[in-house]
């Protein structure tokens, strides 16, 4: 078998947690999409009238409910797993490469499930009651490719950010995870103030590409992440 | 197929430095692990047992020196890693895995994993196999890490400290179960331990580490007739030694045991019947300690000075 795989059966022997609960956690949306529509219903009626539906159109849940997880699952796979792989006789780059396959695997499921469940969404006319949890802006409106891509890049985006802090805590301990998520702050709102100071040519190129240039930007933050996971998980030790 | 222990050439160390910022935990080792072998390694608690087997297995970084696998460096070396098995003393498991889950791996890894003695092992230690690996006690803790060295059939298994927190009868189980697996499938096991005498026959070489030296390495019996232990009336006993390197005294009253370097010679005899004093051979444990209370006290002596 190749060496990579090994460590991505390992990271995927616990299906429950590495598939199981991203898809209970998107589940888990829905039902709390839907009592919340139902309690405002209860002033509204149901199912919701067009202009508050409207307003659930915006809901941000689908971005914010899953990194939390994602980033503790992605720590706990490169620390603990990392470990175990090095114990079983593998080395740190089939170990960070199979690990990655792992993420991705995680991410695709992920994608999948937030697919099949705007489907459902569609099909039910907002679960019966007009409410939106992945049929929503920040997801594109309905768009199952634009959905699938969101959902993916900002599954490994957590899962690849989880790794680089576990990895850089295993690597060279908690000082330095603390400087770096302090230097990843500051480079965020660096690039933020770029983007704020180039406003015009970023308005623009979001307009003519929309979703899929926040799918293309995460989709350059998750190299850059990963790069630097890896570059860290070669020089952690047990 | 992994190789056989006919087909590895064993683990070659030359000036081996491993240092954690100022602290010098190995100073230099020049080690042969030949093929095929069980060694103990022993020493004091921070004498570099963990450290030095670590270090062979890369699972941390050596300061300078090298390390050969079969004629390879291991670093990052996956063809020949994968014929290492490590399990730490006190290694982390993922959280969220249960013994079964593990197990149910390892076959992935190790391509001569033996199903059948892994489970045999479990259901002789009683291992709790759907309880989550990080809850196990210590002593399930110890016998997890025994399953998993066993069953994987490395050609190079290293084990940490295996004994701890196992009772008697599971003790008894693991002698008997590594004995009789290393019979079948001959290979080479590095084996850190406390219990000297306890695991005194299982050995065929001792590795003796004393503040990152290597300061012994024979066979048991070798290492055994090293010294010998002559007892009896203090002012008799030093007399005896005179001429003699005193590795370590005890005394009782006016009785002293003192472990003596080197073998007993027909004059030994000759003069201890003389002055009614016994000579007895040196147990393993004792010779250890004798070792490295010596090793102490010599250098205190010339930090003294």
């Amino acid at each position: 078998m190749n060496p990579s795989m090994r460590s991505m059966r390992l990271y995927l022997s616990n299906k429950t947690y590495v598939v199981g609960v991203p898809i209970i956690t998107l589940a888990a949306m829905v039902v709390l999409s839907v009592l919340i529509a139902l309690v405002t219903g209860i002033v509204v009626g149901l199912p919701l009238p067009a202009a508050v539906e409207e307003g659930f159109r915006n809901n941000l849940m689908s971005l914010t409910a899953l990194p939390g997880f994602l980033i503790s699952m992605g720590a706990l796979a490169v620390n603990r797993n990392f470990a175990m792989a090095l114990a079983f006789g593998s080395t740190r780059r089939h170990f960070w490469i199979g690990t990655a396959w792992g993420f991705l695997a995680t991410s695709l499921v992920t994608a999948a499930t937030a697919v099949l469940l705007l489907a459902l969404e569609t099909l039910t006319h907002g679960w019966f009651v007009h409410t939106h949890t992945f049929d929503v802006v920040a997801m594109g409106s309905g768009n199952y490719p634009k959905t699938f891509g969101m959902t993916f890049v900002l599954s490994a985006l957590s899962l690849f950010l989880g790794a680089l802090f576990g990895t850089v805590y295993r690597a060279f301990g908690t000082v330095s995870t603390t400087v770096t998520a302090f230097a990843m702050g500051i480079v965020l709102i660096g690039l933020v103030a770029l983007g704020v100071w180039q406003r015009v040519r970023v308005i623009a190129f979001l307009a003519d590409w929309g979703l899929w240039a926040v799918v293309a930007i995460v989709a350059a933050l998750v190299v850059a992440v990963a790069a630097a996971s890896y570059s860290a998980n070669r020089l952690a030790t047990f | 197929m992994t190789p056989s222990a006919s087909e590895t050439s064993g683990i070659r160390i030359q000036q081996l430095h491993k240092s954690y910022g100022s602290l010098e935990v190995l100073t230099g080792i020049d080690l042969t692990l030949a093929p095929g072998h069980i060694y103990g390694l022993l020493g004091p608690n921070g004498a570099g047992k963990t450290t030095l087997m670590s270090t062979i297995c890369n699972h941390t970084f050596l300061s300078s020196g090298t390390i050969l696998i079969d004629g390879q460096d291991p670093a990052e070396n996956a063809a020949v890693l994968a014929r290492t098995c490590f399990i730490h003393e006190d290694q982390p498991y993922n959280d969220v895995f249960s013994v079964a889950a593990i197990l149910k791996v390892m076959p992935n890894f190790y391509p001569d994993w033996d199903e059948s003695l892994a489970q045999r092992l479990v259901s002789r230690f009683r291992l709790p196999v759907e309880r989550r690996a990080r809850k196990l006690s210590r002593g399930q803790k110890s016998a997890f890490a025994i399953v998993i060295s066993l069953a994987s059939r490395a050609p190079y298994t290293f084990l940490d400290e295996p004994y701890l927190g196992l009772d008697p009868t599971a003790r008894e189980i693991f002698y008997e179960e590594l004995l009789s697996d290393f019979g079948d499938h001959p290979r080479t096991i590095v084996m850190s331990t406390h219990l000297i005498d306890e695991a005194a026959d299982l050995m065929e070489e001792v590795i003796v580490l004393h503040e990152g030296e290597i300061v012994l390495q024979a066979d048991v019996d070798a290492a055994r007739s090293s010294a010998f232990v002559a007892r009896g009336l203090a002012d008799e006993v030093r007399a005896f030694a005179l001429d003699r390197e005193i590795l370590s005294e005890r005394s009782l009253g006016r009785i002293l045991s003192a472990t003596i370097r080197g073998e007993v010679t027909p004059d030994d005899e000759r003069r201890a019947t003389a002055t009614r004093i016994s000579l007895e051979p040196v147990g393993l444990q004792d010779l250890i300690a004798a070792i490295g209370i010596h090793t102490l006290t010599s250098a205190l002596t010339q930090e003294n000075r």
